[in-house]
This record gives C-alpha cells, structure tokens and sequence, in this order.
C-alpha cells in the first residue's frame, strides 16, 4: 500500500481546509463589503464583538434581549421605526400619557386655527445626537422624508403642505379635516431626525434621534444595537451609560439567557415560563397590557354567522377569563370592546362576555341549531353546525388560544376546525372568502385615537373589516364624529359605536395582549409606557450595584 | 480533465434548474409578492394594505411584469454582472447578505461534520468491533435516540444542562469557539447516529472477509488490522452519507439558527421566504445548492482515492 495516511486524515484535513478557506475567504469578503455598502456607518465584525466584555463587567451597561431579530435601524423606512423607539434614540412630536390621551413631547402645543390647518409650536432646547438644534426646519425634513417613503403613515397624515413660520413654530395644512393628525404624529415612524441620518444619495448614515440615547454602532453581522448616554438630552439625567440589544427571537432561548445572566432585561418569555422564573431568585417578571387585542373575526358572508343570534352565543360561549388565566397566563386580559378600559375614549360600561352556556343554547336554539342526531353538533335543515377557524404561530398565544376555543364552543355543540397557517395563505383566503373564523391579534393604539380603529374595522368600506360588517347607524355616527372637534363629544359617539358592536359582534374580542417584561432586581427605574408599539427604554432606567 | 468538464457543466446546468424552480414555486406559493413585502417592512403583519401601496412596491421592484420576464432580468443580470439582486426587506445587495451571513452558516455546519465524523466514525468502528457485546447494544440504542429526537428539543436541553447548570458556555452569541460548540453538537446530532450505523455496518461486513482472516492468521494485533487493513474499504459508504448528511445539515441550520440567534443564512432563508423577499431567497437557495455541489464533488473524488478501481471519464 503505498499511501500509509489513513483516508480519515486526508478527509480531516480537506474538511479543515475547506473550513479555513471559506470561512476566512468569506470574512474578509465581507469586511470589504461593509466598507462599500455602509459608508460612515460604524460596524463592527463578529469576532471584535465576542472579544468585548459581556455586558457583565461593565457597571453601568445594560444588556437587553429583544424580542425579534434587528433588521435594519433605519428611522423612516420600515422595520428600524420600532427598534429606534424601543432604544429611545428617536422621539416624536407629540407624546402620550398612560390613558393614551395626548401630551407634548418635541412639540410643546398645538392648535387647529381652522377645519385644514393646523400649528405646531416647538420645544426650543432640543438638540440633535450631532449637536444641531432642533429647529421647524428639520421637523419639516422628516415629516417630508416620511410621506414620500411610507404611503401608510402620509395616508394617515393627510399633509397637503408644511410651512416654516418661525425655527419654533410649524404650520401643517391637510388635506380635509383630519382630527387625528397630533395623534398620528406620535406614531414612532414619525419621530423627528436630524438630516444628517442620511447622505447625499439619501441613503442611511445612522439614526440620529433627540432621544435619551444615541446610536453608538450596529454590527450588521451579529445584528446587535449599541446606543450610549445622550449627555445633552433635553428632558434631564439619562439612567444608563450603555445599552446593548441583542436580536433572540426564540422566546425560550431569551428566557434561558436571564436566567444564565446574559441579558439584564428581556421581553416575553414564554406564557407558561413567567410565573416559573418570576420565583429566580434576582429576576422579576411584570406584565403589563399592550394596546393590542385578540379578536376572532367572524365571516358574515357565510350563512350561519350572518345571524346575529349565533355570534353572540359563540360569545357566550367562550370563557375569556379561563383563557386569559390558562392559555396567556395572564399576560394578556379578557377583554369586552376594541379598547383598553383604561384609555380616555374607551366606552367603560362594557364589561367582557362571561361564560353562559345555557345562554348560548337558548340563542342558537333560537336561531334552528339544535342537535338532532345526538352527535354533539347542532345542526339545521340537515347540515351540521361546523365552521373552520384558521390562525398564524407569528405571535405565540394564537395557536394554543384557537384549541382553546375550538374547545370551548364545541361544548356549545358548535364543531370547530382549526388551522395554523402562513400569512400568505391566510390572505389567500380571506380574499377568496372560504373561511369562517380568523384568529389574530390587531393593534388598537397605532394612532392615540379612536377613530382610526372604528372606521377600518366597523365601517361598510373599512380597510380592516374582514367580517364584511355593514351596519349604516355606524357608519353615520364615525362620519360625524369625524366633524366634531371637542374631544369629549367625539368619544360620546365613538362610544355609541363600541356599544352597538358589542351587541352586534361581528367580531369577538377575546383578550387584550399583554406583554411579560422580565428584568434583574438590580434594574431600577423602569416604567412601563403602555403607549409603546411593544415596549420603550425610559431615560429614568438605571442599574443599582450591578456586580 | 474531459470528465471535469462535463461535471462542471453539469453542475451549472443544475444551479439554473434550481434557481428556475425556486423563482417558479416563490411565485405560485399563495399570497402577493407585493403585499407581504409590505406586511414585513412598513405596516405590521395583521395590518391591511392599500391599493396605492401595493402598487408602489410592485412598481419598484416591477412585479407586475410576466414571470419569465422578470426571471431573465435576474438570469441575465446574474451571469453577466455577478449581481444577484437587491433585497426587499433589507434594502441591501444580496451578495452583501450573504457575505455577512454565508460564514456562519458555514462554521456551523463544518464544526457539526467534525463532529459527526469523529464521533460517528470512531463509535461505529468501536461498535463493529465489539459486535454483539453489552457496549454495542448501549451504543445502538443510544444513536436510535439520537435519530429519532427532534434537533430544536435536543438544542434546549443541551443549553439547559451546559449553559444553566453547568455554566460552561453561554447560551447565544457568535464569533467564539465557546459559541460554537452548543449549536454544532445540537446540529450534528442525527449525522453522528446516521454515520456511525452505517460505519458499523460497513466494517462488519469488511471484518467478514477473506484477507482480513488471513491478516489475522497473519498474527497482526487488531488496531493495525483496522486501521491498515479495514479502514480504508470499508470508508466507501461511509463517505457517501456524509456527503448526504451535509445536505442534511443545511436544511437543519434554520431551527438550530433561531434557537441560538446565529447570524447564518438558516433564519435568513425562513425569514425571506415567509416576507417573500425573492432575491434573498434565491441567493440563499443558490449558496446551498453550490455548497451542495461542492461536497459531493469532493465525495466523488475521495471515492477515486480510496478505491482506485474508480475511474470517471
């Protein structure tokens, strides 16, 4: 035998050397290509990332374990609006309080001066991250900026122009009335940023915010998100001198790295993990509600949800709060109308559906559903009472909240399919209407203000209303409202139209959508902004005898 | 060198079979383009979109044009110009991606087929030796239940015990040894069972044979009859499920990759087909399959090494 290598060594060391030559060949490849394609932006490779101390020895950095992977930083266009906002480098315009009513924040006051135009006075010692003031110049760059680059935020906006009266003082004019323009403007994809964010060919640079913190470096490989202390921020002290966000979108893995003290603070853990790692001695869980619900959405174009009898003993049905104990864990609520009671406009006599079975069986009986041939499924004229419901796994209380359901009605002699399912097949069929049930779970704060729920959700043309609800009395009274400018009279309609779909329940609001945020003891100072897309860092946070 | 060639050519010929099918099957699978480009950038996953957005993207990224138009834009622009395209969601080149992606998708699965061939190779010759004894027995039912548990349990059960109890690594990160060694082990875990039960197998079958007898008779102690004598023939099926299993290991990459929050193509390739982010996709999909390529070709020429009756041509 001539060769005396084994043939396991030859294999070794052509594995090793493939190994070496791609991987090395690949990295420098890509540090040349971090040069080209992000100019100016500081980006740091992998391994100068791991080399760095884990957070642990720095005394006042914290580490925080985000809850989806980070995409992009860029303040304008799509998926960075939310991280800008979580990370507090960017503010709005117009701030919110806890009942979602309005308070200044970069705008100090506005006024309507008639039905189209509106004024906006703005705080005169904010600066930049890059040190330039803050003056109705840049405001107008960014609002500019956005309605050319997002059709959503500039349909909701409804600018016609902008005009620089003053460096303080900024006149908007719309293009109808549109009531809800301070409230669109606290929308994060609004928040101010300074010109500089971006370069000549108008492609990004880094954020540069007004917020508390300012972005430091994003590591485009590892998609980890440094911002550090804004020494100059206008609202006062910042808590903390470092902040690093690390991208794990596996909800376990984030639980196991607080436990394993790899992040300081993290965000929904899994449910049915929360109350065990609350008892982790260090680690404390809150939850809190999101301005966020869980709603069934219910075909009315199928013959038999058209009848309003049904719907409601489906309602009647299903028992919000076991599922808010049981399947959310409590992070999450049993909800009664599209709105937290908690905010300003809420209709607050309504209180949630409780559990009534003989209710339901009175209601369907009413309606012809009875079982006949002792099956456990109602049905009328021959057919069975049996209805298909179909949901996504993006969000996770969804596919454990339909088995729940489809339980729960089936108690009620109604029989209940479930499908977890893709986006794209769900809209799929939702266009092509061969579904019964739609389980997900909507944003109710996008804008601080009622109506642009109520209008997409339960007017005849509404971009939102799955159901194919049409019901002319509630469609006038949103048409109305829409005129009125005395907040209070608004409401008052508004709340007409919660009441009229809780009697109605062309959709079945299950539960509000909570949120689990899990932090060492030794973070201090958080307070939760229930007005926040997910959840939002505070200036006032800060770390007490970290070890 | 005329075999070379045709391999290449074929290899080519297979990279625009697949890159024609994923482009065909991205665009059959339901819902629009469009419409989830929009949901994963701008509007939020439940949120509706408007007419006038939907035709904003579709205009930049010109989705309304028939099919084959738009697939031999990209052929064309990927031949003559190296450029596979730009993504939807990231904005960015694909190439660019897959640079900062591509290592450490490539780190994982060769640490994982470290291990799987040391391991697997070494158990199965251990196992082949001592056929039918108690130790054979153990290690055959343990590698059954390598086989048959799911990747992402064996994954958190490996963090629980190595990064919670015993503190010896973290539980995410990249760019370290330390980082690596979880989410390999967790990945290789089907491959190191697949590949010893079929180094098993093989070596007992070699073991069986005439000149290995005669080796003994001979009087050779029994490392030097395997290593010499056995080894080497019995490595012929053994190379080729590897060569699978690295196949394999590339499609496991997604879970392990979310589990872990590795940076490697895995997620990207779920994420973007889920956002049908296509050129992102396709990128993805093209690097697999020229990794795919690459092994087996290397398969193919390790064959002729270790058997020299091979011949290709």
């Amino acid at each position: 035998m001539k060769c005396k290598n084994s043939p396991l060594i030859i294999l070794l060391i052509i594995m090793l050397t493939c190994a070496f030559l791609t991987t090395s060949g690949c990295s420098s490849k890509d540090e040349n290509g971090t040069g080209d394609a992000v100019s100016g932006m500081e980006v740091t490779s992998g391994s100068d990332n791991a080399s760095q101390p884990e957070g642990g020895s720095e005394n006042n950095t914290l580490v925080l374990g985000e809850m989806w992977d980070i995409e992009s930083i860029d303040p304008i266009n799509g998926d960075g609006t939310l991280i800008c906002e979580k990370a507090a480098i960017t503010e709005t315009l117009v701030g919110a309080n806890e009942d979602f009513s309005l308070k200044p924040e970069l705008a100090t006051s506005w006024e309507q001066l008639d039905e189209n135009t509106w004024e906006f006075k703005l705080r005169n010692n904010v600066t930049f991250h890059d040190g330039s003031k803050m003056t109705a110049k840049e405001v107008k760059f960014t609002l500019e900026k956005v309605i050319s680059e997002n059709s959503k935020v500039a349909s909701m906006l409804k600018i016609d122009s902008i005009e620089v009266v003053d460096d303080y003082t900024l006149k908007i004019k719309t293009k109808e009335i549109n009531p809800i323009l301070p409230g669109v403007l606290h929308y994060p994809d609004t928040a101010i940023i300074s010109p500089s964010s971006y370069n000549e060919k108008g492609e990004l640079v880094k954020p540069v915010g007004t917020g508390p913190y300012k972005f430091e470096s994003f590591d485009e490989q590892t998609r980890v998100l440094t911002v550090v202390k804004n020494e100059n921020w206008w609202g006062g002290k910042v808590g903390l001198d470092k902040l690093i966000l690390k991208g794990i979108p596996d909800p376990n893995t984030r639980a196991m790295a607080i436990e394993n003290g790899e992040v300081d603070f993290t965000v929904d853990v899994p449910y049915s993990e929360t109350d065990r790692i609350d008892t982790i001695d260090g680690i404390n869980v809150e939850k809190y509600k999101t301005p966020r619900v869980y709603k069934l959405d219910l075909n009315l174009k199928h013959e038999p949800l058209e009848d309003v009898r049904v719907r409601q003993a489906m309602s009647y049905a299903i028992n919000r709060s076991d599922i808010a104990e049981n399947v959310l864990y409590n992070v999450g609520e049993a909800a009664a109308g599209p709105f937290l009671p908690t905010m300003v406009w809420a209709n607050k006599s309504l209180k949630p559906y409780s559990q009534n079975l003989e209710k339901a069986n009175e209601l369907l009986t009413a309606a012809g559903w009875v079982d006949t041939d002792g099956d456990g499924i109602r049905d009328k004229d021959g057919k069975p009472l049996k209805l298909n419901l179909m949901t996504y796994a993006a969000r996770p209380g969804l596919p454990p909240m339909a088995e729940a359901m489809a339980a729960q009605l089936r108690e009620a002699g109604i029989g209940i399919e479930t499908e977890v399912m893709e986006m794209g097949s769900i809209d799929d069929r939702r266009e092509k209407g061969n579904w019964d049930l739609y389980l997900a779970a909507y944003n109710i704060a996008m804008v601080p203000d009622p109506e642009y729920i109520l209008t997409n959700w339960y007017t005849t043309n509404g971009t939102d209303n799955t159901p194919g609800y049409s019901n002319p009395k509630v469609d006038s009274l949103i048409t109305e409202a829409r005129k009125i400018t005395d907040p209070n009279e608004r409401y008052k309609k508004f709340n007409e139209v919660e009441a009229i779909v809780y009697d109605e329940q062309p959709m079945i609001i299950v539960a509000y959508y909570g949120c689990a945020i899990v932090k060492k003891d030794y973070v201090k100072g958080y307070v939760f902004d229930p007005t926040a897309h997910d959840y939002r860092i505070n200036a006032g946070m800060y770390l007490e005898n970290k070890s | 060198m005329k075999y070379f060639i045709k391999r290449v050519g074929f290899m080519a010929l297979t990279i625009f079979a697949v890159c024609a099918l994923t482009f065909f099957l991205m665009n059959v699978i339901p819902g629009g383009t469009a419409k989830l480009v929009l949901k994963h950038t701008f509007v939020g996953l439940e949120e509706s979109v408007t007419e006038e957005q939907l035709n904003q993207i579709s205009d930049k990224y010109d989705l309304d044009d028939p099919l084959y138009l738009q697939f031999f834009r990209w052929i064309k622009e990927a031949v003559l110009r190296g450029d596979i395209g730009t993504s939807y969601v990231f904005k960015k080149p694909v190439l660019y991606l897959l640079a900062l992606r591509l290592p450490a998708t490539i780190q994982l699965a060769v640490m994982s087929m470290l291990i799987a061939i040391l391991a697997g190779v070494s158990l199965g010759i251990y196992s082949a030796i001592r056929e039918n004894k108690i130790s054979d027995h153990i290690l055959r039912i343990v590698t059954l239940f390598g086989v048959s548990m799911p990747g992402f349990w064996v994954a958190l059960l490996l963090i629980l015990i190595f990064s919670l109890r015993l503190k010896l690594v973290p539980v995410t990160g990249y760019g370290s040894l330390e980082n690596l060694l979880l989410p390999a082990a967790a990945l290789s875990l089907h491959s190191v069972a697949a590949v010893m039960r079929v180094t098993r197998t093989s070596m007992l079958e070699t073991l069986g044979q005439e000149y290995i007898r005669f080796a003994k008779a001979k009087g050779l102690p029994l490392w030097k009859i395997v290593s010499r004598h056995a080894l080497k023939n019995a490595m012929l099926p053994v190379i080729t499920v590897i060569g699978f299993q690295m196949g394999g290991l590339l499609g496991g990459t997604v879970v392990i990759e979310k589990i872990f929050a590795w940076p490697g193509i895995g997620s990207l390739l779920v994420d973007s087909i889920s956002a049908r982010d296509l050129p992102v996709v396709q990128g993805c999909v093209l690097a697999i399959v020229m990794m795919f390529l690459f092994v087996h070709f290397l398969v193919d020429m390790l064959y002729t090494h270790l058997d020299p009756r091979i011949r290709y041509g």
